[in-house]
């Protein structure tokens, strides 16, 4: 069998592994919203409602089916990727989805590849002048970093950047132009990079002072090769393996969980607000199709990181 | 080498966020309209509240609706040509339209929408009491029209008639009553009433909420969970705007610039945008910041920085030159209410617990101390009256003694040792809230008040909840024994607070307090049939007295609406009685400098 | 064996002397706790949800940090919540180290035998929930049950030490003594629990650390969205009243409780940096995602 094959056939074997880990995420996630969500029959009756009509409400979300039927049909829709409609608003959950999705996207990506960027810069740094000043204040200031909660980082800035100096929107969103993003996007993105910054600056600093003190890179600065290289080439080159992996992993997290609070804060149109409004109301089309959703991505994001692994390290494919 | 490009990176934010600040709207008049909510769903059918009611009235239209300016409210034809003409004994309805289209959409044969028509008046109505619609409304007109109920529980057959609900021309419809209703034509100027095409809502099914069409001044462009968008309907065509049949009054209005706008034909807006702002201090932001919204109806707190004094209520200097300001009172009421349902504190078959329970009831009320939660919350906007007729109803009683609203703590031990309560002895009470911030500091102000009369703060329970939904359903099913109700007038009599205590409504209705006493429900019953009067009104005071005697509720407080908006919108917002109305008769126009 | 814990012990003690940031961090750690016990023995802040004085009053004598928007000492509320923040980050952080623990021995021990493949696919499934998603959805289902949010929070980080003690202990599984222990007639659950998580004891106490960190971040957060604290006081509950409080121009609140909330983080993970120093210099951060 040769090489490629051979990841296919790995890459198969690990999808096809998954699927119990689907299974589990959605039941899971099915006990908790079926036996204990929020009920929304009472959100949707009227001032004076009759038990006949709380009957048909009931009826109507499906309240009344027994539970192992409600998810067997729950995995039908699934598979045939019918998502139903959203019970609160009726709006059919895959609109739902293409509608809020990029916008999550687009809030997010200039905070995750500036901050990405960023904290690598900044981790290089510290590695190469490693037990400096310049090391203990960027070590120092990614502790910092961690400490800020999020709630505070996201409340600070608003006030500041908003408000204060009024440089910004202090919510909304809108794609209209180039310069209406950027200008919408701009305190999302500062407050993503802050509460993030500290965390990817610690984790790239230990990777890449590792890799500082290999034998490769010893020998090339022996050599005299120039500290840029050095570190982009040798230092970071040789690290991709646990970066990408981490890059890898936080992206379907990020998707939902690191948009929950920026959205709701500024009043975004995009997949965590929409979550977070389900989980509270309990619309149980829109929090299904989420999880299923994301359990795929993570499926996705495992099996890419370890083909990963396999392609850029083979001693791993004896394992 | 880093640096200098995150520095040319910073200047380039920079000059683009300020070229885009301001400028001319290239789409012609822009309104932004902000709101303090977020609409579930577009169909009539579910438009109970005022965030949905907000735009369905705009985007369909409504029988009757109530005129711009005119206050106390009064109702005016809207789709109806004139008002209904009524039988002699009350019980036949013959309403007639005017002509009017449906705005263009795809769910159309052609693509263009037709003329309205009283079979669409009918299906309307009709599809309330169809089990598929999940109507909101249908109690409205639950056992009054003749033969409606009946159609619903048969299967709402689309063929078969109802004899009390037909259309005898394609400009005429004639509702026939079980019993005289006053209220109707208030319900017919409800969202809940609006007119939908057959078509759309089988064309959309499900999605009809998210992709309404009717044939109000405007239609939908797009909508999400932060704002939607509405372009003008271009087959809307009213007679011209009459400020004065409005009720523009020069003192009150004059300085609105409300005058350029007579004779216009309306909708005047090129484009209408209603922004869903829930948090205050976002909504207050988004306003002050000048770029985002062009109204805002003010967060309490926020009156500190606003307001010169709360009483007299005077504006700022500077916000008097900037902005437009109007000042009014919400068409509802805040009230605590008891679960009578429950022995430990409410109805008790011996009658000298039930007596004690009274006490106990009367004795909470007058822990509670309404100025303060007026001037915490509120800050001091509220006004506080008693009972549950509010002041801006002719039925307000302004002379009605204050002691159901005044802080008496001392009377309220009184009340306890009469009665033989004992820190031992008192029950626990559970108190149900919606979780954020506010209700919490809420629910730690009411502990603290029992506290100084002698409640042991651990027996009263919190008893939270994460939605509306799942806090309704608690207080229907008895789980919380002491809650706070929001009630807004959907239509401006009496008859629409006081149906909370009418036995019939008792849980799951609207009677969430169990309020059980058959000499109020025989004086509402009374009432019912009554046109406005002052025989009516002597009874629904009577009425008010009743609930006020039996200690089943604490209140009410009556919010003040303090709305602030850019001077060059031409208007008077108003969204009271579940209205939305005004969005019509909004125009914006840069100021004579 | 236990030897080792010891021997950790001495290295910790000596590493810390000698790190004066270390040492800081720890005495400032213990002047919370201080805090905290102090507020347990009923010393202070048992008068947090007392109307004590009129709304938004400046810092004066009887209040010295002034008042909230009721009129409650925002010390006194402050202090409180420094108990409170303890309970929940001691809880959270014992209940979820031993779940952890014994599951990652469970899993290691058999591992390619049915618990482990169980155990495994039960923590990739709770990976695989979006955090707040799971968090929120089991504190809502919980909702009203006093330790809902303690419950959803050891849910979802047990997972993580589970997965270091499990590599942990597929390593030490083949260390000689536990061979030894083996022939000898030990049953596996004496093996796990007396041989083979005290060999685990580094980097149980720093996850420990860790997950103390992280239980007060999220809990701020949650109370933040509504779903946090019951009937008590949290600096979550307190920023979120501080930022409404931001808006009449009152920034007491917020300013306090997010400082009284940064210390501690901050302190607890200097503290936790130089733990993982000296016991576990090999095993890296499992701190990669911010939680709150």
């Amino acid at each position: 069998m040769n090489k490629r094959s051979a990841l296919l056939a790995f890459g198969l074997r690990k999808l096809a592994g998954a699927v119990p880990l689907i299974l589990g995420v959605t039941l899971v996630s099915f006990v908790l919203t079926v036996h204990f969500g929020p009920d929304q029959t009472y959100a949707l009756l009227g001032k004076n409602p009759t038990a006949a009509e709380i009957e048909q409400v009931r009826a109507q979300l499906g309240y009344d089916q027994p539970f192992v039927l409600r998810y067997a049909d729950y995995l039908k829709r699934l598979a045939t990727l019918d998502l139903g409609h959203a019970q609160a608003t009726g709006e059919p959950v895959r609109s739902m989805l293409a509608r809020t999705i990029p916008v999550s996207l687009l809030l997010l990506a200039p905070g995750f590849v500036l901050g990405t960027l960023l904290a690598l810069i900044l981790a290089a740094l510290a590695a190469w002048y490693r037990g400096s000043l310049l090391d203990r204040v960027i070590s120092g200031a990614s502790v910092v970093g961690m400490s800020l909660s999020f709630v505070v980082i996201l409340v600070g800035l608003q006030a500041v950047f908003g408000v204060w100096l009024g440089w910004f929107p202090v919510r909304g969103w809108s794609v209209a132009g180039v310069a209406d993003y950027l200008h919408h996007v701009a305190v999302p993105t500062l407050a993503f990079i802050v509460a993030t910054l500290g965390y990817n600056t610690r984790f790239f600093r230990a990777v890449l002072a590792a890799e500082m003190t290999s034998e490769q890179v010893r020998s090339a600065r022996a050599f005299g090769i120039g500290p840029l290289r050095i570190m982009t080439v040798h230092v970071i080159g040789n690290s991709l393996l646990p970066i990408v992996t981490r890059i890898l992993f936080s992206l379907p997290l990020l998707v939902i969980s690191g948009s929950l609070l920026i959205e709701s804060h500024f009043g975004i149109p995009g997949v965590g607000r929409i979550t977070y409004a389900a989980v509270m109301s309990g619309d149980q089309p829109v929090l299904m199709a989420v999880v299923g959703l994301s359990a795929v991505l993570f499926v996705i994001a495992v099996t890419v990181a370890d083909l990963l692994c396999r392609l850029i390290d083979p001693r791993l494919a004896s394992t | 080498m880093f640096i200098r490009q995150t520095r040319a990176l910073i200047c380039l934010l920079l000059l683009l966020s300020t070229a885009c600040g301001g400028g001319a709207d290239p789409e012609g008049t822009v309104y932004r309209h902000a709101i303090d909510g977020v609409p579930g769903s577009l169909d009539p059918a579910h438009a109970a509240d005022v965030y949905a009611s907000t735009l369905v009235v705009n985007i369909f239209d409504t029988l009757y609706r109530y005129r711009y300016l005119a206050r106390p409210y009064e109702l005016a034809p809207n789709l109806a040509e004139d008002f209904p003409e009524v039988s002699e004994d009350g019980r036949v309805f013959t309403i007639r339209l005017r002509a009017a289209r449906f705005a263009d959409d795809p769910a159309f044969a052609d693509g263009r929408g037709r003329p309205v028509t009283a079979a669409d008046v009918v299906f309307s109505l009709r599809r309330h009491f169809d089990p598929a619609t999940r109507s909101q409304g249908a109690w409205l007109w639950r056992d009054r029209i003749v033969g409606l109920d009946a159609w619903g529980r048969d299967g709402a057959d689309p063929q078969a008639e109802v004899a009390g609900l037909q259309a005898l021309d394609d400009r005429t419809v004639r509702i026939e009553l079980t019993r005289p209703y006053p209220q109707l034509v208030n319900t017919l100027a409800m969202a809940l009433s609006a007119i939908v095409p057959p078509e759309a809502v089988a064309h959309y099914g499900r999605e009809f909420s998210v992709r309404p069409v009717g044939s109000g001044p405007f239609q939908l462009l797009s909508l999400d969970e932060t704002r939607a968008v509405l372009k003008p309907n271009a087959h809307f065509d009213r007679e011209p705007l009459d400020l004065t049949a409005e009720g523009f009054d020069p003192d009150r209005h004059g300085h609105y610039g409300l005058e350029a706008l007579d004779g216009r034909r309306y909708p005047f807006l090129d484009r209408l945008e209603v922004h869903f702002i829930a948090e205050p201090a976002t909504r207050w932001n988004s306003f002050f910041s000048g770029r985002d919204v062009d109204n805002v109806m003010l967060p309490p707190e926020q009156a500190v920085r606003v307001l010169e004094s709360t009483h007299p209520l005077v504006f700022r200097p500077q916000i008097e030159r900037d902005f437009q300001t109007h000042v009014g009172r919400e068409t509802g009421l805040v009230l605590y209410g008891f679960n009578m349902a429950n022995p430990e504190i409410g109805y008790h078959a011996d009658p000298e617990r039930d007596r004690a329970n009274h006490a106990l009831r009367c004795a909470i009320r007058d822990a509670f101390d309404w100025a303060a939660r007026n001037r915490v919350f509120y800050q001091g906007l509220g006004e506080v009256f008693p009972g549950v007729i509010p002041p801006f109803l002719d039925e307000y009683e302004p002379d009605l003694p204050t002691e159901s609203i005044d802080h008496d703590p001392a009377l309220a031990r009184q009340r306890l040792a009469d009665h033989g309560w004992t820190a031992e002895q008192l029950p626990v009470l559970v108190y149900g809230l919606e979780s954020s911030v506010e209700r919490r500091q809420m629910f730690e102000q009411f502990r603290a008040q029992l506290a100084a009369i002698g409640y042991p703060p651990e027996k009263i329970r919190r008893a939270a909840f994460g939605s509306f939904g799942e806090y309704h359903r608690a207080i229907i099913n008895g789980q919380v024994d002491l809650f706070l109700l929001g009630w807004t007038l959907a239509y401006p009599d009496a008859q629409y607070s006081l149906q909370l205590f009418f036995g019939p409504n008792a849980a799951p209705g609207a009677n969430l307090f169990n309020y059980a006493n058959p000499e109020f429900d025989e004086a509402f019953r009374r009432a019912e049939p009554l046109p406005q009067g002052p025989e009516r009104s002597a009874l629904y005071r009577d009425l008010n007295r009743l609930v006020l005697d039996d200690c089943a509720m604490i209140g009410s407080l009556t919010r003040t609406r303090v709305h602030l908006w850019h001077p060059r919108v031409r208007m008077l917002p108003d969204r009271e009685v579940l209205g939305g109305y005004f969005l019509r008769f909004v125009d914006v126009q840069e100021p004579p400098a | 064996m236990s030897s080792l814990v010891v021997q950790s012990g001495r290295r910790l003690r000596g590493r810390l002397a000698g790190e004066p940031v270390g040492f800081l961090a720890l005495i400032v750690v213990g002047a919370y706790a201080l805090v905290a016990c102090g507020v347990w023995l009923g010393w202070w802040g048992s008068e947090w949800s007392a109307l004590a004085g009129p709304g938004w009053a400046a810092p004066s004598a009887e209040h010295w940090l002034g008042t909230n928007r009721l009129g409650q000492d925002i010390l006194a509320r402050a202090l409180a919540a420094t108990a409170t923040a303890f309970e929940i980050g001691v809880l959270v952080a014992v209940v979820t180290t031993a779940i952890g623990g014994l599951a990652g021995g469970l899993s290691g021990y058999f591992s390619d035998g049915w618990p482990d493949e169980v155990l495994l696919w039960l923590m990739g499934t709770l990976d695989a929930i979006p955090f707040y998603l799971l968090v929120a959805a089991l504190a809502f289902a919980l909702h009203g049950h006093p330790w809902a949010m303690h419950l959803a929070m050891i849910a979802t980080f047990w997972t993580t030490t589970a997965r270091l003690v499990r590599a942990e202990t597929q390593r030490i599984r083949r260390l000689p003594f536990i061979e030894a222990a083996r022939v000898a007639g030990l049953l596996p659950r004496s093996i796990i629990v007396r041989h083979i998580l005290p060999n685990t004891a580094h980097i149980l106490l720093v996850q420990a650390t860790l997950v103390f960190i992280a239980a007060i971040k999220v809990e701020v957060v949650l109370s933040f969205l509504g779903i946090g604290t019951q009937d008590s006081i949290s600096w979550g509950v307190m920023i979120a009243e501080g930022a409404q409080d931001i808006l009449a121009g009152q920034y007491g609140n917020f300013v306090v409780a997010s400082l009284f909330l940064f210390g501690l983080v901050m302190a607890f993970s200097l503290f936790a940096d130089q733990l993982q120093d000296s016991l576990d210099p090999r095993t890296q951060d499992s701190r990669w995602q911010p939680h709150g």
